[in-house]
């Protein structure tokens, strides 16, 4: 099945994604893998005595996540969920009562033998603006998607 | 928490790389999906398996270590997965490095389901001295 063509361009702005962090979130993405206990992520003492912070924060993986998640949107979970990939380095902790602001512009296209490969630079702020993570993502769109090229 | 009875200290120098752990197997029920797309607000949300951290899942049932922080994940997806299926993972060390004085472990997974269908590839670079997060940021 062939879906809408996307007009992608490098330099496009992918529509950006916001998130407020709560330690219900949190808990829930913990409790959702069956992971009983305190941690880091769930527990203030854990998080004093792990990390040496006052407070829990979110794992990394719940801003993989937010950032597949704009990714799918943007590219479509037809084609996303099939060749998407997402690399995040964490820059700062993300706190619960945080707001994340995912952003991301596109960066790159080149030829793939499934189609066009195209690359999106990703960032995450918080209210602050302080950059709570950097990346990069790509899926490969096929080339049926794309505008015919003349 | 697991078990730490039978679990080895981890010696950071004398940890192979390519050392690769037994197999996971879960089945992905529908409440753990239904749980985790509340959890991140997004009702499509497509692999929960990532709140699953399945490449670090068999490090820590085999090593006792300080504790860790995610310094960086990479997630590759290939197929979602389907509530009520088995999940079988198989989890390497793919690399280890020492950046500015800190110990650093890669993990990778990857996690294929009952029908032989490949889901996600997912590796996670861990900072295996988490206090280093308070230093730098403070409560």
């Amino acid at each position: 099945m062939v879906g809408p063509v996307r007009n992608i361009q490098i330099d496009d702005d992918v529509p950006s994604l916001v998130k407020e962090m709560t330690q219900d979130a949190i808990n829930l993405f913990e409790g959702s893998a069956g992971q009983e206990g305190p941690s880091q992520f769930t527990d203030e003492d854990a998080a004093r005595e792990t990390l040496g912070t006052s407070g829990t924060v979110a794992s990394g993986r719940m801003s993989l996540t937010f950032a597949i998640e704009m990714l799918r949107i943007y590219f479509g979970g037809d084609v996303f969920n099939h060749s998407g990939v997402v690399d995040l380095r964490f820059l700062r902790p993300v706190r619960p009562g945080d707001t994340i602001t995912f952003t991301g512009k596109v960066s790159d296209m080149s030829k793939d033998a499934n189609g066009s490969k195209v690359t999106v630079d990703i960032q995450a702020q918080n209210q602050n603006e302080d950059t709570t993570g950097v990346g990069k993502g790509s899926a490969i769109v096929p080339n049926a998607y794309l505008p015919q090229e003349e | 928490m697991p078990e730490t009875d039978n679990k080895i200290p981890l010696d950071w120098d004398a940890l192979e790389v390519g050392e690769t752990f037994e197999k996971f197997e879960y089945v992905l029920t529908q409440e753990m999906i239904d749980c985790y797309r509340e959890g991140v607000m997004d009702p499509e949300a497509s692999f929960p398996t990532i709140a699953h951290k399945v490449d670090v899942r068999q490090y820590n049932a085999k090593y006792t270590d300080d504790g860790s922080v995610n310094a960086r994940c990479a997630f590759h997806c290939y197929n979602p997965p389907v509530a009520g299926r088995k999940l079988t993972v198989t989890a390497w060390i793919a690399d280890k490095y020492l950046r500015r004085g800190k110990n650093y472990i890669v993990t990778e997974a990857v996690s294929v389901d009952e029908d032989g269908r490949l889901i996600d590839r997912v590796i996670t670079h861990e900072l295996k001295q988490p206090s280093e997060v308070g230093k730098k940021w403070g409560g």
